[in-house]
């Protein structure tokens, strides 16, 4: 009896060793231990032996069950560990091919280079304001001190809709009619599209821009210059070399270019900037006391500063995109790259 | 404007480099644009003699020259004519670089040996355009530099000057600017005209009939000149500054402006009838001929200088033909007048004539200047073309402008610029520029009376006296500050936070944004094919567009987006998503401004997914922009929209396309475009386009309903397949399920819509999945059982649907 429970052992764990899978594994335990099993048979025969030895016998039985358990549990987990790595090996993919993508959209660079600076002057405190793009001379022209005889209107060559009705040649006539409808304090940018009569390879007879302006008391052409060059740094980094020169706007007085140091030369001089090593980003100036008797304000109490920026020129400084056509041709090679 | 050098050191020393002059006059508000250092790298262009000429044996235009040297004699081939041999002329060695890049290399010329090049002023960077080559005048020495050798080393600067200052339209007026800042003096020319024989007076005269626009009017009498070319140093100086040299009078009224920057003219005395002047308007309708040879229709504001007969020349802006300066012109009237700024504008403007003339005084001319710069060219004339000058002036000036007076105040400076400056300092800074001031009262007050000369029209007020001292001073010297005003929460507008959500919502369901010009052509509508009476046929047009396919502004986007996809589709890119945000502008009655109204629309086309292995391949179609519509309203929490498939929009296929309506407000149309409309725009492929009223979208938009609360009970889901008759609309079907209100359906689903042999004819299955779900108990099968089956009756009986 020893000696059969002993091969009996032998044999079942032989054949565990031997199950290759799970399915197996469970018919050799089926085989040894079931209840139709070696085992179970070999546990009959133990009422047949003398009363001294079954006990002997049967707890020999019980071990061995004991023990083939733990082996085939163990083989179990061995067989599975190796069917899950079977699987795992078979499931394999080749993670280099690309991904399934949806389409995806994109923001044209103007409108994303415009809420960019729209929301740095936010953060200082300004507010949006919009304005008519297809405007009254008077707007756009007379209440700025640009009148109708004026060589000023050389600056800017204009299409017409009828002698008084223009299309606005800058977001400049958003001031006006910001400021004809609110009283001072008045801190607010207006974003918006221009149009000028000129087209070729560095003007577009459409074009952006964003005007800015804050009026209170006691603003000096010191807040002018701390204003814009926080807006530069915040824009174009801190550290990069800004300079005020005086220039002629009829609105303004001062008035003054701001240049900053060429992005793309780093000031060296190159083609872009003409080998100046400046780029003009910026006209701006403290606003002449003739628009504030155009619009109400009175010039001895308050006094102001106005800025405005082409989006296209900040925008091509940016990207580096060198032909300006390209933001109105539309072509989706160009949008999907921002 | 264009200054030399060499010019503006006649009037003014210095000491600078020419990148420090041209960085102090850019900082100065003098923007210099461009700078040229004549003759720099050219000294290899040296003096040589010809001692033959012959002509190329195997070229016609060709000459062979042998060219000596201080040290060579060697043969070059040149292409000009006006060369003899004797000559003197620019040669340019070999490894000469010419402005242009043109290097000067050893080579064959029709198989002859050339060795050098022989140079043309425009070769040399001194004109713009010259005949023939350069020949020099004799007696230089061989060998040297020719730059040097003419005196011509020098720097052109080339400023972009703002329309407020006239005065620096000249060499003076620089030179003046450049005294200010480095405390220089400046010298004017001073003229030795001499004068001989009978008084002007007693041979001629002027009468000034509108002085409103001519206030003063100065001639001189020359008589017995010989009219020659210019010589070398007057034709240089006015090619250095971009001018053609014509001839010695032409040259010199030219010069004098360039110099002191005030426009003269000369007539020949000749041909002015009964030998006197007239200022006055035109008469409506007369012709003139200007000695451009143009036939100029007139008007009775265009200002005329005329004879005793009629107009001879368009005041400040172009002679006429009739008594213009000829070759054989002996007796020169020479004129020095100031003219009003508007009138010069508008007539110039009018007729399109701009001249360097109408330039200056259109921006204002110095009235002050006027007897200067008469006998500064009279003496000029008289030294370069002979000739007596008549004993004395005519001047015509019945009432002379006073100077403007303005007060500065120190206190009132320092406070607008935020930095500190003083009266004194203000008025030295003011004084290196010409304006002269006293300290009203007395010192303490910081205030200073300016007196503005004639040459500075742009100072009318003291902002005007705080910025040329903010100028002189220089903008750095003011500190960076920031403002200390009030600060108030300005939110951005609900409709700019509604368009960038738009925007941003477009983006993320993976549409391009794309910018159209807002002005098309006034045939764009007509593509669309639009009823008659289409409102959008109106649009706002421009009176002087740039080109026909941009004269009108758009009333809608849709043309401009199919020919956007048009365009792109050519580029071989044929899947397309792309959407505009952008205002259309509809002319309104009575009022001078159109309608400005904000469309939202987009454009679908070609595949579903980007192109790729593990992709679908499907195209788009009427569900994707249906889809997207959709999911816009969600965003902007726009509930219940309907779907009508009449909307009068003729571009649209006609089975495949809806409006979108919400609140009994329409929002917009949408579905594909008619096949008709596709073929004018050249689209192979079909589109889908949406095109909404962002207007509209913005006011339906709502708040966010809130939150439902959450169940934690188990749902059931209950399929049922329904037979349904074809004309019957998801709609309806969608409102009869509604109307049932059943308390614990959580949602309904239309998961499938089946047509097909195995259903009766005219029949279609609708196959719906409804989720049930209470927030408070588990659902038996009995309530569910019962629930749906009260939706399914409602059906029946709503619609005669059948349980399939």
């Amino acid at each position: 009896m020893n000696n059969q429970l002993a091969a009996l052992e032998k044999a079942a764990a032989h054949a565990a060793g031997e199950a290759c899978s799970e399915l197996d594994l469970q018919q050799v335990r089926a085989r040894f231990l079931g209840k139709k099993g070696e085992l179970t048979a070999l546990m009959k025969g133990v009422g047949s032996l003398p009363a001294e030895q079954r006990p002997i016998v049967g707890a020999l039985a019980n071990e061995v069950k004991d023990r083939l358990e733990t082996l085939f549990n163990s083989r179990l987990e061995e067989l599975r560990a190796v069917e899950l790595q079977r699987r795992l090996t078979a499931e394999r993919v080749d993670v280099t091919l690309p991904g399934r993508r949806l389409r995806r959209g994109s923001r044209h660079p103007i409108t994303q280079v415009t809420e960019e600076i729209v929301s740095i002057f936010a953060s200082l405190g300004f507010g949006v304001a919009e304005g008519p793009e297809v405007e009254r001379d008077f707007y756009n022209f007379e209440a700025l001190n640009i009148p109708r005889d004026h060589p000023a209107r050389d600056m800017q060559d204009t299409f017409y809709v009828s002698d008084d009705v223009v299309l606005r040649t800058h977001t400049s006539p958003v001031q006006v009619r910001t400021m004809l409808n609110q009283a001072p304090p008045v801190r607010v940018v207006a974003p918006g599209t221009v149009y000028r009569r000129d087209s070729d390879i560095t003007h577009s007879p459409m074009f952006h821009q964003i005007e800015g302006f804050l009026v209170d008391r006691r603003v000096t052409f010191g807040d002018l210059k701390g204003m814009l060059t926080t807006f530069i740094n915040e824009y174009f980094g801190t550290g990069i070399g800004v300079r005020f020169r005086p220039s002629f706007f009829p609105f303004t007085e001062p008035s003054a270019e701001v240049d900053i140091q060429c992005v793309i030369c780093g000031g060296g001089g190159c083609r872009v900037c003409k080998n100046s090593g400046w780029l003009e980003i910026l006209g701006s100036g403290m606003i002449d006391p003739e628009v504030f008797k155009a619009v109400g304000y009175d010039p001895e109490i308050y006094t102001g500063f106005a800025f405005g920026m082409g989006i296209e020129r900040i925008a091509m400084l940016k990207y580096g995109v060198n032909d300006l056509r390209l933001f109105f041709e539309n072509d989706l090679r160009f949008l999907k790259q921002f | 404007m264009k200054v030399t050098q060499n010019w503006l050191k006649e009037y003014v020393e210095f000491d600078l480099l020419p990148e420090e002059l041209a960085h102090r006059l850019t900082m100065a508000g003098l923007e210099v644009d461009s700078m040229e250092k004549l003759g720099e790298g050219l000294d290899s262009v040296i003096v040589a003699r010809l001692t033959d000429v012959r002509p190329h044996p195997d070229a016609d235009r060709l000459t062979l020259c042998t060219v000596e040297t201080d040290s060579v004699t060697l043969q070059v081939v040149c292409g000009a004519t006006n060369h003899r041999a004797g000559d003197l002329v620019a040669f340019a060695q070999v490894g000469t670089e010419l402005p242009g890049d043109l290097k000067i290399r050893k080579s064959k010329i029709r198989g002859q040996d050339s060795n050098g090049m022989l140079c043309s002023l425009t070769e040399l960077g001194l004109a713009s355009s010259s005949e023939g080559i350069l020949i020099l005048p004799p007696g230089l020495e061989l060998g040297i530099p020719v730059f040097v050798a003419l005196g011509l080393k020098d720097v052109r600067y080339e400023l972009g000057l703002t329309p407020n200052r006239p005065d620096c339209l000249s060499v003076v007026g620089v030179a003046r600017e450049i005294a200010g800042m480095t405390g220089a003096a400046l010298r004017l020319p001073v003229p030795h005209l001499v004068e001989a024989g009978d008084a002007a007076a007693g041979k001629s005269s002027v009468t000034i009939l509108d002085s409103d626009l001519c206030p003063r009017y100065a001639a001189r009498l020359i008589e017995g000149v010989t009219i020659a070319p210019s010589p070398a140093w007057l034709a240089r100086r006015l090619e250095a500054v971009g001018m053609r040299s014509i001839n010695n009078v032409v040259d010199v009224t030219n010069f004098v402006m360039m110099e002191l920057g005030h426009p003269l003219h000369a007539f020949d005395f000749h041909f002015l009838r009964d030998r006197r002047i007239v200022v006055r308007r035109a008469h409506d309708g007369d012709r003139f001929t200007t000695l451009d040879g143009q036939v100029r229709t007139l008007l009775a504001d265009d200002l005329v200088i005329c004879d005793g007969e009629g107009p001879v020349a368009l005041a400040g802006i172009m002679g006429g033909e009739n008594s213009e300066v000829r070759p054989e012109t002996v007796d020169i009237l020479l004129e020095s007048a100031y003219f009003n700024p508007g009138t010069i504008r508008r007539t110039s403007k009018r007729l399109g004539l701009h001249t360097e003339s109408s330039h200056r005084f259109e921006r204002g001319a110095d009235i002050d200047m006027v007897p200067l710069a008469l006998d500064r060219a009279a003496a000029l004339i008289v030294e370069l073309a002979g000739g007596r000058a008549a004993a004395g002036m005519i001047d015509a000036y019945p009432s002379p402008l006073p100077k403007r007076q303005l007060v500065i105040s120190a206190q009132k400076t320092s406070q607008q610029l935020g930095v500190e400056i003083d009266a004194s300092e203000i008025q030295r800074v003011l004084k290196g520029i010409g304006l002269v001031s006293d300290f009203v009262l007395d010192r303490r007050d910081g205030a200073l009376l300016v007196e503005v000369p004639h040459f500075r029209p742009d100072i009318e007020r003291e902002i005007d006296l705080v910025e040329e001292v903010a100028r002189l001073i220089g903008y750095e010297r003011i500190p960076a500050t920031m403002p200390t005003s009030t600060l108030n929460s300005q939110p951005l507008p609900r409709h700019l936070q509604l368009e960038r959500l738009l925007c941003e919502r477009m983006a993320g369901l993976g549409f391009a944004e794309v910018i159209n010009y807002s002005f098309v052509a006034a045939a764009s509508v007509e593509r669309l094919g639009l009823a008659a009476d289409d409102p959008r046929r109106q649009s706002v047009q421009l009176l002087n567009p740039l080109t026909e396919d941009q004269a009108v502004m758009r009333t809608t986007l849709v043309p401009s987006l199919l020919e956007t996809a048009a365009r792109n589709i050519a580029y071989r890119t044929g899947d397309l998503a792309l959407f505009e945000l952008r205002p259309v502008f509809h002319p309104v009655a009575g009022e001078e401004l159109p309608r400005e109204r904000l469309r939202l629309t987009a454009l679908l086309s070609g595949r579903r997914e980007p192109e790729g292995w593990a992709q679908q391949p499907a195209e788009c179609d009427f569900f994707d922009i249906k889809g997207v519509v959709e999911d816009l309203l969600v965003g902007l929490n726009i509930g219940e929209a309907r779907w009508p498939a009449e909307h009068g929009e003729l571009f649209y296929h006609p089975g495949k396309s809806c409006a979108a309506d919400a609140g009994g407000t329409r929002l917009g149309t949408l579905g594909e475009i008619h096949p008709e409309v596709l073929r004018t725009f050249d689209i192979p492929q079909p589109v889908y386009l949406l095109d909404l009223d962002a207007e509209a979208l913005f006011a339906a938009a709502g708040r966010h309903p809130g939150f439902r609360p959450l169940s934690r009970y188990p749902d059931v889901e209950r399929d049922s397949a329904l037979l349904i008759d074809e004309e019957v609309s998801a709609q309806q079907v969608l409102d009869a399920l509604r109307q049932v209100r059943l308390k614990d359906l959580e949602n309904i689903v239309l998961f499938d819509v089946y047509r097909g042999p195995s259903l009766p004819p005219g029949k279609k299955s609708l196959a719906i999945r409804a989720r049930y779900r209470a927030l408070d108990r588990t659902l038996t099968d009995e309530i569910v059982q019962g629930l749906h089956g009260k939706l399914v009756q409602a059906l029946q009986k709503s619609l005669g649907a059948e349980l399939r």
